[in-house]
């Protein structure tokens, strides 16, 4: 897939597109048509992902947006209340900080 | 002769290895003892195995209050990530608390040599490491072990409840007592737990399973007259009515009528009528079962996944709560099976699951290796010699 080592910045549109690909090669396709996701959707409730699902979605946000973020170090600051309120737009505002 | 005391909580998939690894010890001529809340443990232990029950004072009313929570585990759904902080919260540390003044008091009364705890009896490991006794631990939900490095801020998150404890019971220091760092016997082998950079204390004897006869009514006859695969599909016991009842409409509704002998582990009566190729009971001879079977659907629970595997039997997995999550994605990474979501899941997906498991001989062959590692690994008697090899403290003190 693409690589993103670029200038341009990407708009919170974009990034969303991005992860909600990501979601979709997790729980898979015919799941997620059936889901309104939005930035507002949370991992554990609203996706209702559960902690293996969670690891392979971070594993692909880090493949994807590599050195430029420190992903992993983000979320290890997450205490356990804060992942399970964890939403999609956490992750969007924090890609955006870093670029 | 060298005493040994084993402390569990009251969970059966807990007790069931000490229970066979306590066997061995005693045929090398220890003295073998059980800690535990359930007087009803003593009709379970092997010949010459002794009960050491924690009981209190019946006008202790915190202590009261405390025994309440222990049976709130059943009584609960939890789901995911929330189910870590429900069972650390609201069961293992009010558990533990309860526990350890007991534990305290039969480990000075009894004064065992070596003390084995259980893992989410962290109370064990503190009680002993106060009371100046060698311990090791034994890892029965081996996939919270693996969970560290998935997921190290939960870890983390526990290990923080854990010292919470410590600090309330007045154990200095802040490194956690949970587990043993002279012996800690994860209870899977070390190529279905995977990849990870343990310390040597940190030991894989393979899955016990007992080879007790339940002596379970079982119509085996109506099993034999089968010529359609078989199948056990089980939740385990752990989970309440309506997520049971929600998942097993998912199963009539995929199995039923199909050319397909369906075995179902649930109260009869959750449903007025089962399709007629079920065969539903609510206790099984699950280990004498399994032998007859050609896959497996199940919660993901570490015992039914390692009894599954131990037959070479594939598994579709369909984890809810705890560490279930994690012995799901072993199962997977390992090729033994395929792994669905719980709440997501329709009868279709179930079934198209279940055929790839049985159609597909890649699962079956993986399952067949994992079995080959568990046979290496040791088992039981293996776990004793490592326990008997734990150096005694030469003098006990009075």
């Amino acid at each position: 897939m693409d690589q993103l080592i670029q200038e341009n910045k990407l708009s919170k549109e974009e990034i969303f597109e991005t992860l909600n690909q990501f979601i979709t090669e997790v729980i898979g396709e015919e799941f997620v048509e059936e889901m309104d996701i939005t930035p507002a959707s949370s991992f554990t409730k609203d996706l209702e992902m559960d902690s293996i699902e969670i690891v392979a979605f971070s594993e692909k946000v880090k493949n994807h947006f590599g050195p430029n973020i420190d992903f992993t170090g983000w979320l290890s600051n997450m205490d356990l209340d804060e992942i399970i309120q964890l939403k999609l737009e956490n992750i969007i505002n924090y890609i955006q900080e870093c670029q | 002769m060298p005493k040994y005391a084993f402390i569990v909580p009251p969970l059966t998939g807990h007790i069931n290895p000490t229970l066979s690894v306590g066997a061995e010890l005693l045929a090398l001529g220890h003295e073998v003892a059980w800690i535990s809340l359930d007087e009803q443990l003593q009709a379970k232990l092997p010949v010459g195995g002794q009960l050491l029950t924690i009981r209190y004072n019946q006008d202790d009313s915190e202590k009261q209050a405390n025994a309440e929570y222990l049976d709130i585990i059943t009584k609960k759904n939890v789901y995911g990530i929330e189910s870590i902080k429900f069972l650390y919260e609201e069961v293992l540390v009010p558990l533990n608390r309860y526990m350890f003044d007991g534990i305290m008091q039969l480990l000075q009364s009894w004064q065992p040599d070596v003390v084995i705890n259980d893992h989410q009896v962290f109370a064990g490991g503190m009680a002993a490491h106060l009371l100046d006794i060698p311990y090791a631990t034994s890892v029965t939900a081996p996939a919270a072990v693996k969970m560290m490095e998935d997921l190290p801020k939960i870890h983390e998150w526990e290990v923080k409840q854990i010292l919470g404890l410590q600090q309330e019971l007045g154990i200095e220091g802040d490194k956690s007592l949970a587990t043993s760092e002279l012996l800690t016997l994860v209870f899977t082998s070390r190529e279905f737990f995977g990849e990870m950079e343990l310390p040597d204390y940190y030991r894989f004897p393979g899955p016990v399973i007992s080879n007790r006869i339940a002596g379970i009514d079982f119509d085996w006859e109506k099993l034999k007259a089968q010529t359609a695969p078989k199948i056990l599909i089980s939740i385990g016991t752990t989970f309440d009515h309506q997520f049971k009842k929600d998942f097993f409409a998912k199963v009539i509704e995929a199995f039923g009528g199909e050319e397909i002998f369906v075995v179902v582990v649930s109260d009869e009566t959750l449903f007025e009528s089962w399709p007629s190729n079920f065969l539903v009971q609510q206790r099984i001879p699950q280990l004498e079962l399994l032998p007859h079977l050609d896959g497996v659907v199940c919660h993901a629970g570490h015992n039914t996944v390692s009894e599954a595997l131990s037959n070479g039997l594939p598994l579709v997995v369909i984890p809810i709560a705890y560490d279930q999550s994690h012995v799901a994605g072993r199962v997977v990474a390992n090729g033994c099976g395929v792994r669905l979501n719980f709440n997501r899941f329709k009868a279709p997906h179930l079934k198209n699951a279940v055929n790839d498991i049985l159609n597909e001989p890649g699962y079956r062959l993986a399952a067949q290796r994992i079995q080959g590692s568990f046979e290496q690994a040791g088992g039981t008697r293996t776990a004793a010699q490592w326990l008997d090899q734990i150096p005694l403290k030469v003098l006990h003190n009075g």
